[in-house]
């Protein structure tokens, strides 16, 4: 395919045909939009749901206490529901990782037909509409629900367990949907593992937990931290998954960002949180590549040690 | 060898992975069942086996005795949401696999300045969180003066539905050498020829992969179609949605089983293009 040196005209111009809708799309569909987003965070909330277009940098102040003025005034609240919303992703991240680890080598060590099964069986839930899926929790924990219902019928207690509307099951809920995420990356590492370097480690003379300390897990690192970070950002900016199963009680960053757009109608100070959102996993995101630069490196200056 | 020594773990392993399973499958399996429950009050508890609620979801009577009418659906409304769901998906993930089939064919056999800022901008729409990408688009529409309608859902869904597209495409094309390309092109064919007859038969199962993944997932998709949908367009997630808001009744879980079983078939259909070989 490559006709020397030169890039014929011909295919200069299948290139410009093959990446113009692409550019046009997100250009004009992603990151213009983007960008008026970030500006409206800095405008003055106007009467009637509008803005005025002055500088207003106390959107922020709302939220962090500084800058104030304009008639804003620092409500903690805020910053509240953002250290929670961080806690439940973190929380959910643990979670379904400590969930999905072991099965991903459950799912290693099959025979390729049960493995295409399994895998296949796996994959498949995350398909299934989203709200049908967290609906499915309300069914599961709501007082006369399927888990009141049997454990009351069992005997097992009198009264029906308060689950609904509480962090726990915000957590399931969150778990539940995302735990597709965490799997894939997981299990592709684990798929790549080099057992011959776990008989070494055994040979040597490791106990099982050393060989997993020092030769699994690092040899795993990049599906736990890929599957960390996929799992996190849409924990983060959840608020179907709150909405339905946290009720008023339980609140997320996304709860709050939805009554600003399309009840309070005070789209500035929504974008502001939005981008406080947005900021959180671009850093996220951001350390995830630099780590994974990283570790790159060290393996190709490992490597050329060898040699 | 080493598997031997993990032996003793491995039965525990299976109970846990069965466990696993379970608890994927069970909210989905109860649905099901609740579904299918003549129990009107409380669907925790069995009182017999029922068609009704899928009856009346389509505006047909019931056929058990003791029912409160005030239960059946306007069929007329479900069917024009349902269409509205088909007009959107259907077209956003056309448009979508034609644009991310055209982008993995550009990173995948051009070489070209800013081709690893077009990359990494690929991945920005799938892993921005949807409630930021749904303002941003209710923002940029408004402002724009673009009325909300299907046209709005459509290019949203557009967005992010061309990433995924693209990164099955790409992951085909990867797998794939252009033996065959060069060879049609060194015996004369045009780029539109070698394209028409050499590459698109071949990159053809991730496409149609592509194109059934993007479809379901813009049927399913809640979070930025609820904010750019407007107040009188209603998709079939939205219109699950309001039903729940308004309280939870035994037509939401046969709807939602029919939406799973859908949903289920297509991307079965899909995952299965998607990991075809030749």
């Amino acid at each position: 395919m490559a006709e020397g040196g030169t890039i014929s005209s011909q295919r200069r111009k299948a290139l410009f045909v093959l990446l113009t809708p692409i550019t046009l799309l997100l250009g004009a569909f992603f990151l213009i939009p983007l960008g008026i987003m970030v500006v409206y965070s800095f405008l003055e909330p106007g009467l009637y749901g509008g803005v005025v277009w002055s500088f207003y940098p106390y959107n922020y102040g709302r939220i962090f206490g500084w800058p104030l003025g304009g008639g804003e005034e620092f409500e903690p609240l805020y910053i509240q529901i953002i250290l929670n919303s961080l806690y439940y992703a973190a929380l959910t991240v643990i979670v379904t990782l400590v969930v999905c680890y072991p099965v991903a080598f459950w799912v290693s060590r099959m025979g390729p037909m049960a493995k295409n099964i399994v895998l296949f069986a796996i994959t498949l839930p995350f398909f299934a509409n989203l709200l049908v899926r967290i609906y499915a929790w309300l069914l599961l924990l709501r007082p006369t629900g399927a888990v009141n219902t049997a454990l009351m019928s069992l005997g097992l207690i009198d009264q029906p367990l308060n689950m609904i509307f509480t962090e726990f099951a915000v957590i399931v809920g969150l778990v539940y949907v995302l735990t597709p995420f965490m799997f894939l990356p997981i299990y592709a590492s684990v798929e790549r593992l080099d057992w011959s370097l776990v008989q070494a480690s055994q040979d040597l003379g490791a106990t099982p937990f050393q060989t997993f300390r020092r030769v699994i897990l690092p040899l795993t690192a990049p599906g736990i931290a890929g599957g960390c970070v996929i799992v996190f950002i849409p924990a983060l900016g959840n608020f179907i998954v709150p909405s339905f199963l946290g009720g008023s009680k339980v609140q997320m960053t996304g709860n709050v960002i939805e009554r600003q757009f399309l009840q309070a109608r005070n789209w500035p100070f929504g974008s502001t949180l939005a981008m406080i959102v947005m900021a959180s996993v671009l850093l996220l995101v951001l350390a995830y590549t630099l780590w994974m630069r990283r570790a790159a490196n060290n393996e190709r200056l490992a490597g050329a040690g060898h040699v | 060898m080493s598997k031997r020594r993990f032996s003793s773990g491995w039965t525990a392993l299976h109970i846990y992975g069965a466990a696993f399973l379970i608890f994927l499958y069970a909210p989905l399996a109860l649905i099901t069942v609740y579904s299918f429950n003549s129990n009107a009050l409380n669907m925790a508890v069995w009182t017999g086996f029922t068609f009704d609620w899928y009856r009346t979801l389509f505006g047909m009577q019931p056929a058990g005795a003791a029912f409160d009418a005030a239960f059946t659906e306007n069929p007329d409304r479900l069917l024009g949401v349902l269409r509205n769901s088909l007009i959107v998906a259907l077209s956003a993930s056309a448009i979508s696999t034609v644009i991310g089939t055209a982008t993995a064919l550009a990173t995948a056999r051009y070489d070209f300045i800013g081709k690893r800022i077009y990359q990494a901008l690929l991945f920005m729409p799938m892993i921005m969180p949807d409630i930021v990408l749904g303002i941003a688009l209710l923002i940029f529409f408004v402002g724009v003066g673009f009325k909300l309608s299907l046209a709005t859902i459509i290019i949203g869904h557009c967005t992010f539905l061309s990433s995924y597209v693209y990164i099955i495409v790409a992951a085909r094309l990867a797998g794939m050498d252009n033996t065959l390309e060069v060879a049609s092109a060194d015996l004369g064919a045009g780029p539109v020829t070698t394209f028409r007859r050499v590459t698109l038969p071949l990159i053809m199962p991730g496409v149609i992969g592509g194109f059934l993944l993007a479809f379901i997932i813009s049927l399913d998709d809640v979070v930025i179609t609820y904010f750019i949908a407007g107040v009188d367009t209603q998709t079939l997630p939205l219109f699950i949605l309001a039903m729940v808001r308004r309280g939870i009744r035994p037509q939401i879980n046969a709807l939602a089983v029919l939406l799973i079983m859908f949903s289920f078939v297509v991307a079965s259909a899909g995952l299965y293009f998607r990991s075809r070989r030749n």
